[in-house]
């Protein structure tokens, strides 16, 4: 089996799947992308992408300290790829950055809109400025290979060290500030999470887990290319690890105590058995396990080691960044398509460090690639059973195609209803004209429905039907009265009978139709707070009261206005299709006994062309209704469609 | 599962799926051939290429009015009219873009209702005609793979069917019959064009110059033959 292979391939897998989701990240937004909302802003991207990847590469700085501060001259081995690591993590915190920031092409503003007071200010330009540190840190080693740059390369060398100080100076102020950002929201974040002493607590736990993803990253990559593993300088980065992860931990449990959170821990809520999980596996146990030296020598050991710190404080920031919420009601769960977006930037970070890997000199030996030593059998494509080439080509076809297949399942994932809803921008429907004979032409586009009203009367007075809509039942029958309400199903307050339009305003896409300013202003029905909303609990819809309360006699469908925060309804185009297709094929199958042509009504015959969207929708207004429709202006998103009916372009 | 529901899905997560693959994929192809030119070119000890004549013939195959007529003249415009409607009617049917108006909000301008008609209408014809051809003409089906009749059937599928939908009067459960046809077999062939022959649809330009450096051997070949020829086994 050939490990890089197959891991690369399940990378190339990751990628396209993720940059299925981006593409529509960045078309449709972040409402369709995403479960975060106006409560919760900072969600899984923030937690994970930002600041789990801001502390997972600061092996970078800590290692370069180790190696050039403290003269350690034995860690020279893993000061080029930690130092890759770091550049490739921030680069990832970048781009993970740019699918989160609501409006990304405005990342650079704050290199020329200065705010000193916010520590997201100073987080922002460290990041800046350390991933170009990275950058001419990392610099020499591509360089290495073209003659022509010796002269660049040489001057990046001679002045590495003060370089590497800056990288050091740089990671110690945002690591820890990126835990000041959370200083402002006590009311938020769980008081076992929330300390002053946070920018502390984020810079020990920082180095920790900089010296366990170097760890982690070394056993991670040696196993993969079959190279004898660094036993013994894993090892050593252990043991150092241990004393960080104490520390960590005195730290942690004083200012439990001091502030006398420690009650906290055991009070049996979720949060508490989530910090009691996230401080035993990201420091307890590890800590325990290294410090026995001879323990810290197996790679048993250093590979679950590693791996606990490594998850455990990834765990630690997602749970400040969003997770442990003091307030569990705005707790969110992060959509799938958020965590496909933040593993896909991960694993394009994983696939550029295994090419650098492969491509230059980050060990001593460069790993050769497995296909194409004489032993391996070359590769054929599996229906033609030709040769897809040398290796290069026959990896570059099979890579190329893992992600061309899983980025179209990624499309094909993604929920056709929202980005439906969010495709086109919101059209208000223009109501209905006419009288005895209705104009439907809600997005004026002059493709008008005929609607025979007074037909249509005539006919429910003299027949019984039933018809279901989404599991709800409706019928009408001549002895049931008033049968308007078998159409009309819900109409506005002080109206007998409300026109479609009044409450599917929009075209297509679904709409609250809970007007929450009209209640609430005094033009309106002039209500406060507490007359619809319980006092004492947070204010949402959840604890409103029930509409029927006040509207009596309304009839909801079941499961929607009823109660519950979501009283969104079909889009006009969704709604009358519904109501008038369904009906009509209902009724198809009684069309040969119904011969008669009520007052306009699709006759039996006419009936059977239902499905043809022209055989309601016809062009051009009647004569009849012509005057009502002076008034109407074309809207300019059909300007460049010829109509097919009569082949003329609407202008 | 219903048919409304089946069309539901043959057109929304399905067709995102289907199309998804047809770009990409046909991106795929076009960046491999590209790729793999230029590795053949780095690889010729003989840099000379012939650019002019590798034009001038790339253009004369996309329009066969000079080349085809030589010998084969009803299959050359036969094929060249079908070629033409089978492009231009999927594209700008006004139903078509009716349809991306409403779930993404694009538009372009779209053919007039008897332009489609007919065009629907004649590559229906003509690819009917070109099976025909195929089955009938001994050498042409001495020539013919099993794709190569199973790719025009799939063709016209939605040719057919779609032209059922747009203007015929049937009633609403078989259309929706017909349109489930039609959209599924829109979707297949999106899948299947670019691991299939049918992806001369992007490859085509590049075949003259694949033909051209196909002649050309790699620098080193002659010693690798001289030392071949004079091996023993040789």
């Amino acid at each position: 089996m050939n490990r890089a292979k197959n891991a690369k391939l399940v990378l190339w897998i990751l990628a396209g799947f993720a940059a299925a989701v981006a593409l529509n990240r960045y078309l449709f937004g972040l409402g369709v992308t995403t479960n975060l909302n106006d409560r919760t802003p900072w969600g899984f991207w923030i937690g994970f992408d930002v600041m789990a990847g801001v502390a997972l590469a600061a092996g970078g700085f800590v290692t370069t300290a180790v190696f050039y501060i403290m003269k350690r001259e034995e860690f020279h081995p893993l000061v080029k790829p930690a130092v890759l690591t770091a550049f490739l993590g921030y680069v990832a915190v970048v781009v993970g950055l740019l699918f989160d920031l609501g409006l990304p092409w405005n990342i650079w503003h704050m290199i020329i809109y200065w705010n000193p007071h916010s520590p997201l200010f100073e987080v922002g330009w460290c990041v800046m400025l350390y991933t170009s540190v990275l950058l001419l840190e990392f610099s020499p080693v591509p360089l290495e290979e073209y003659s022509r740059y010796a002269k660049i390369r040489n001057f990046l060398m001679k002045y590495r060290f003060v370089l590497v100080l800056l990288g050091i100076m740089l990671s110690t102020l945002h690591q820890s500030s990126l835990g000041s950002l959370f200083l402002i929201m006590p009311e938020r974040l769980y008081p076992l999470w929330y300390t002053h002493i946070l920018p502390i607590e984020f810079f020990i736990s920082a180095v920790a887990l900089g010296l366990m993803m170097v760890a982690f990253e070394t056993l991670v990559s040696h196993w993969l290319y079959r190279r004898d593993p660094e036993t013994v300088l894993v090892g050593k980065l252990c043991r150092v690890a241990a004393w960080v992860l104490a520390l960590y931990f005195v730290v942690k449990s004083f200012d439990l105590g001091i502030t006398g959170k420690l009650g906290l821990v055991f009070n049996g809520k979720w949060q508490s058995d989530l910090f009691i999980v996230e401080i035993a596996v990201s420091t307890i146990i590890p800590a325990v396990m290294f410090a026995v030296p001879r323990l810290t020598r197996k790679p048993v050991v250093q590979w679950t080691g590693s791996f606990m710190v490594v998850a455990g404080m990834v765990l630690n920031r997602i749970d400040v960044g969003g997770l442990a919420m003091y307030d569990s009601t705005a707790s969110y769960t992060p959509s799938w398509m958020e965590i496909a977006i933040s593993l896909g930037v991960v694993s394009a970070a994983c696939l550029v460090f295994l090419f650098v890997l492969e491509r230059f000199n980050i060990w001593e030996i460069k790993p050769a690639d497995p296909e194409s030593m004489p032993q391996t059998a070359p590769s054929f494509d599996y229906s033609s059973r030709s040769w897809l080439g040398t290796p290069d080509a026959a990896s570059l076809a099979r890579h190329s195609l893992a992600f061309v297949l899983s980025f179209a399942l990624g499309m094909g994932m993604m929920s056709g209803k929202r980005l439906h809803a969010e495709g086109v921008d919101s059209i208000r429907v223009s109501p209905a004209t006419g009288i005895d004979t209705l104009c439907i032409n809600g997005n004026r586009d002059d493709q008008y429905v005929e609607f025979s009203h007074e037909g249509h009367i005539a006919w429910l007075r003299t027949h019984a039907i039933s018809l279901t809509i989404d599991g709800v039942v409706h019928t009408a029958s001549p002895s049931g009265g008033d049968s308007c309400t078998f159409c009309h199903h819900l109409n506005l307050p002080g109206e007998k009978v409300s026109n479609c339009a009044e409450c599917h305003t929009s075209m297509y896409s679904e709409v609250d139709f809970f007007r929450h300013g009209w209640h609430a202003s005094a033009v309106g029905a002039n209500l406060k707070c507490d007359d619809c909303h319980a006092t004492g609990v947070t204010r949402n819809a959840a604890s409103a009261k029930k509409c029927t309360a006040c509207h009596r006699g309304y009839d909801f469908a079941p499961g929607k206005g009823a109660a519950g925060p979501e009283l969104y309804i079909p889009s006009y185009v969704d709604a009358m299709h519904k109501l008038c297709v369904s009906c009509h094929i209902a009724d198809l199958r009684e069309v040969s006994s119904l011969s008669q042509t009520n007052g306009g009504i699709l006759s039996g015959k006419d009936k059977s062309n239902l499905a043809q969207c022209a055989s309601c929708h016809r062009t051009g207004v009647p004569p009849e209704l012509r005057a009502d429709m002076k008034w109407q202006v074309k809207l300019p998103h059909y300007d460049n469609v010829v109509l097919p009916n009569v082949g003329v372009t609407v202008k | 599962m219903t048919t409304s529901s089946l069309l539901e899905f043959a057109r929304g997560p399905l067709f995102r799926l289907s199309f998804a693959i047809l770009i990409l994929g046909l991106g795929r192809i076009i960046f491999l051939e590209i790729w793999g030119i230029i590795k053949a070119y780095g690889n010729t000890c003989d840099m000379k290429m012939p650019w002019q004549l590798i034009r001038s013939r790339s253009l004369e195959w996309i329009l066969p009015v000079k080349r085809m007529m030589r010998n084969r003249d009803v299959y050359s415009v036969v094929s060249f009219l079908f070629h033409f409607g089978l492009l231009i009617v999927p594209i700008f049917l006004f139903a078509h873009i009716n349809l991306w108006q409403q779930s993404v909000g694009i538009t372009w301008p779209a053919l007039p209702y008897l332009w489609a008609f007919w065009l629907a209408l004649s590559t229906i014809v003509f690819g009917a005609t070109m099976l025909i051809g195929r089955m009938a003409v001994k050498q042409m089906r001495f020539l013919s793979k099993p794709q190569d009749y199973f790719w025009l059937i799939l063709l016209l599928t939605p040719f057919v069917t779609g032209f059922i939908c747009a203007n015929l009067s049937i009633n609403a459960a078989f259309y929706q019959f017909i349109m489930v046809v039609h959209v599924l077999a829109g979707d297949l062939i999106f899948i299947l064009i670019p691991f299939s022959k049918i992806a001369h649809c992007v490859l085509a330009p590049f075949s003259q110059v694949v033909g051209a450096i196909g002649w050309k051997f790699p620098s080193g070949a002659d010693e690798a033959i001289t030392r071949t020829l004079d091996s023993p086994k040789g």
